[in-house]
């Protein structure tokens, strides 16, 4: 038997919380993707405004993050260096363009996130690095509310 | 020149958080779609539990709601069964004759598409009409 550590929707949501509110209004409106650990949808969000292509790309992005097990610029990178393309996967859904973040814990995938929709794919990087910090800030506060409160030394 | 009217995520958001509280311990998981005037998401939402096929189904439900301008029962019982028609007939396989979808309206205009999946599709149309009441549309 196994067991996959999988982000709930609990956190997606604050992870697209974390997104949005980085984003503020000075951006083109944007579309937030957050999957789980195969790259199903666990929450999708979108700003008023926000393009179809924008809500479709945000998906792909976290789809490949996840599935992938890379950030889509990263992948990018190795693909092309590997002189393959995108093609090769046979996965209408996969993509390089910026904005796909790989989540991680204990060295395991849990999940993806994806941003599209600012005009700059590095922006959309930014913004969804936002999300994966403020994930890791969950499992911050999840150790510090579950941890041994005990000094070390007298453990 | 014309303009088309659709529901924005102030609307989904209110729609998201009165079905949240409206369920129950009986409920299964669910998964929550509501779309833009064309079928295309607002607002995904997949709770702990709810296998990936579920948010399927309920983006269908809602694509159809919104591009045909119909509840999906209604669809199904209209469309297909009084008129032995088959889904094929509409050459799009996103329509869906799963009951759990419904046309959001305001003013008589479809302005979107709501649609649940995980529970019964008696219990997920019951829950989507509890959003849609939600969003105060005339």
């Amino acid at each position: 038997m196994i067991n996959e550590l999988v982000i709930g929707h609990a956190d997606a949501r604050l992870v697209a919380q974390a997104i949005l509110d980085a984003a503020g209004t000075k951006n083109k409106p944007i579309a937030v993707a957050v999957v789980d650990n195969r790259g199903d949808v666990v929450y999708l969000t979108r700003q008023d405004g926000t393009s179809a292509v924008d809500v479709r790309n945000a998906e792909r992005k976290a789809y490949t993050a996840a599935f992938i097990g890379r950030d889509t610029a990263l992948w990018r990178q190795q693909i092309a260096h590997d002189g393959r393309t995108v093609a090769d996967w046979s996965d209408a859904n996969t993509t390089t363009l910026h904005g796909g973040w790989t989540l991680r814990r204990q060295s395991q995938v849990i999940g993806g996130i994806g941003v599209a929709g600012t005009g700059d794919e590095d922006r959309d990087e930014q913004l969804a690095l936002k999300g994966a910090e403020a994930a890791a800030q969950i499992s911050v506060d999840e150790w510090l509310t579950k941890r041994d409160p005990r000094i070390i030394r007298d453990r | 020149m014309f303009q088309r009217e659709s529901i924005g995520i102030e609307e989904a958001e209110k729609a998201r958080d009165s079905i949240l509280g409206a369920l129950t311990n009986t409920d299964n998981p669910i998964a929550l779609v509501i779309a833009d005037d064309r079928g295309v998401p607002v607002l995904l939402y997949r709770e702990d539990g709810a296998p990936a096929r579920m948010l399927r189904r309920a983006r269908a439900k809602a694509y159809t709601s919104a591009n045909l301008g119909v509840n999906t029962v209604d669809f199904r019982d209209n469309e297909i069964k009084a008129k032995n028609r088959t889904l094929n007939d509409w050459g799009d396989p996103m329509i869906t004759s799963l009951q759990g979808g419904i046309a959001i309206r305001n003013n008589g205009n479809v302005v979107g598409g709501i649609s649940m999946s995980g529970n019964t599709t008696i219990r997920d149309e019951a829950l989507a009409q509890i959003g849609l009441d939600a969003m105060g549309l005339k």
